[in-house]
């Protein structure tokens, strides 16, 4: 008899180890086909230009409004050094010196946004990087001025946002 | 005269997606935002912060409620930015703040009183000397 109640226990367990692991990969399946998966974080700066125009209140009030989690805001003076550094990809472009010059022309703010798939979503609400021509409610049909001055910048990739956003919060 | 006083956006504010609402209205009211950071306070630095208050019954609840989540630190610059600031978020307790103030449109309560603005020079440097010691 007793036997018999520690075969049926040895059964038991084994058929709830089985079980287990099959809600284990279930999960593991879920887990990679869930959206939650895309959230990501991307690096946005509001230039110079934005900032003495007294827009950084009104960017950053569409950003909260469109589902951006702000990880990250410090309003910070970029040295040239710092600049050349953060556009180093372009430095053979031939408005690299303009666009160093003027990025570190006045305060700018830094900013790690978060949200799904939030790269293309920061570049989507920013606009076309021509304010003139950028889609109507974009940040750069609002406040930008021209392709320099264009109120904000966005990473292109995940692995830009990873490494612009350790330039300036290299903690996380 | 020119003068800097230390500002937070609590984190009610925060967390009611007002931080960009807010900004907006000092950019407009002539303040230069000259140090500006998003942060979640420990419970240390409430209590260094609110150190002048540690007697008082509300010290408690005042403590929990600034690291309740990330808030807005914030160095402003105007002429006379103390009292200028504090006109401009109107009084403690939003119910009885004036229309336009910040604590009028964004307050709840005596507690969630959407902003913090330093009461005096003295307490502005200290403050500011907390969180921005290269601006004080």
């Amino acid at each position: 008899m007793k036997k018999i109640i520690i075969l049926m226990l040895a059964v038991f367990i084994v058929l709830l180890s089985i079980v287990g692991v099959k809600n284990l990969v279930t999960l593991k399946n879920e887990m990679a086909t869930n959206p939650h998966q895309s959230i990501e974080r991307t690096f946005a700066f509001i230039k110079p230009d934005a900032v003495a125009a007294h827009n950084a209140g009104k960017i950053i009030d569409l950003i909260e409004h469109n589902g951006f989690d702000i990880i990250r805001l410090q309003k910070i003076q970029l040295s040239k050094n710092q600049a050349e550094q953060f556009y180093a990809v372009h430095k053979e472009r031939p408005f690299f010196k303009e666009l160093v010059t003027y990025m570190s022309s006045g305060p700018v703010v830094a900013l790690v946004l978060q949200k799904e798939n939030a790269v293309q979503a920061w570049r989507d609400l920013m606009g076309n990087t021509n304010p003139t021509t950028a889609a109507e409610g974009t940040i750069r049909k609002l406040y930008g001025t021209d392709i320099t001055h264009n109120a904000t910048h966005g990473s292109d990739s995940k692995e830009n946002a990873l490494l612009e956003l350790r330039q300036f919060f290299n903690d996380l | 005269m020119m003068e800097k006083t230390f500002a937070i956006i609590k984190p009610h504010a925060v967390a009611s997606k007002h931080t960009g609402d807010i900004i907006s209205l000092i950019e407009k009211n002539g303040f230069e935002i000259v140090g500006m950071e998003k942060l979640q306070l420990s419970k240390k630095q409430a209590e260094h912060f609110y150190a002048i208050h540690n007697e008082k019954p509300f010290f408690g609840a005042l403590v929990d409620n600034i690291i309740a989540g990330p808030v807005l630190v914030m160095v402003l610059q105007k002429d006379d930015a103390i009292k200028a600031w504090r006109d401009f978020m109107g009084a403690t307790d939003p119910l009885k703040a004036t229309p336009g103030t910040l604590r009028k449109i964004f307050g709840q309560s005596i507690d969630f009183n959407a902003t913090h603005g330093s009461d005096s020079s003295e307490n502005a440097l200290l403050e500011i000397r907390q969180f921005f010691p290269n601006l004080a």
